[in-house]
């Protein structure tokens, strides 16, 4: 998939685990895990916009499209 | 009120598995039946009632037809209960929202379009060979509506099951 998840590196740059994170925008360590690797089909606008304010960050700071990677339908 | 549709689908399983048995036994009847008429002379139409002298030569026929149809019937239900049986055991093993069902109701949709079309013909040869018995079974609006529910309700299952591989991944 074209599509690139970058919430590791906002997790890093703010110093924040992914346990914590899933603790704060309640949401399972197992889902966000999903998220992290890239192997999730689609994010809900609720996660998102969780994510954003925990993180102070813009959904364009998570996610980043690389015409270069195979789509998903390929 | 969850408690009966519980219990049904309790009781389905061994009730289909009977049904699945009984209903090969019928089909091994027919066909030893179907066998019988080219062996045993007269069979089955004396027995029914019909004179061999005075009879018209299309009735041994017409009865190896209706017994040929039989058959197919049998396969029909089998089929039926085969993909019925599946599934009861989806439900049982806690996934029933997928397309294979979806697919599966489909299937018993269009075996029983044609059980019902079956059942037309066989009135209609038995109305030309003149069994009584047969004659009573006219045209009936409530199998027709049972089918069309039953495509109905197999497109919203597929159209569901879909929706929820849509939502497979979601986070």
């Amino acid at each position: 998939m074209g599509i690139l998840v970058r919430l590791d590196e906002q997790l890093h740059a703010r110093r924040m685990t992914l346990t914590e994170l899933a603790a704060r925008i309640n949401i399972t360590v197992a889902n966000l895990s999903i998220l992290k690797t890239g192997k999730a089909k689609a994010i809900r606008f609720s996660t998102l916009d969780a994510i954003c304010r925990v993180l102070e960050c813009q959904p364009g700071d998570l996610l980043a499209f690389d015409a270069t990677l195979p789509s998903s339908e390929d | 009120m969850t408690r009966i549709p519980t219990h049904a689908l309790t009781l389905a399983r061994p009730a289909i598995q009977v049904l699945t048995v009984l209903n090969l036994l019928y089909g091994c009847a027919i066909l030893a039946f179907f066998i019988a008429s080219w062996v045993v002379p007269d069979w089955p139409a004396k027995p029914l009632g019909y004179d061999p002298a005075t009879m018209h030569d299309y009735v041994p026929m017409g009865l190896r037809t209706l017994q040929l149809m039989g058959l197919v019937l049998v396969g029909l239900v089998h089929l039926i209960l085969r993909r019925l049986l599946a599934i009861v055991d989806s439900v049982r093993d806690g996934d029933p929202f997928v397309v294979a069902n979806a697919r599966r109701l489909q299937t018993i949709a269009w075996c029983l379009l044609g059980i019902e079309l079956l059942r037309l013909a066989v009135t209609g040869i038995g109305a030309a060979v003149s069994i009584k018995s047969l004659g009573s079974n006219g045209f009936s609006l409530g199998p027709w509506l049972a089918i069309l529910l039953l495509f109905v309700l197999a497109g919203v299952f597929m159209r569901g099951a879909r929706m929820r591989a849509d939502l497979e991944g979601t986070v």
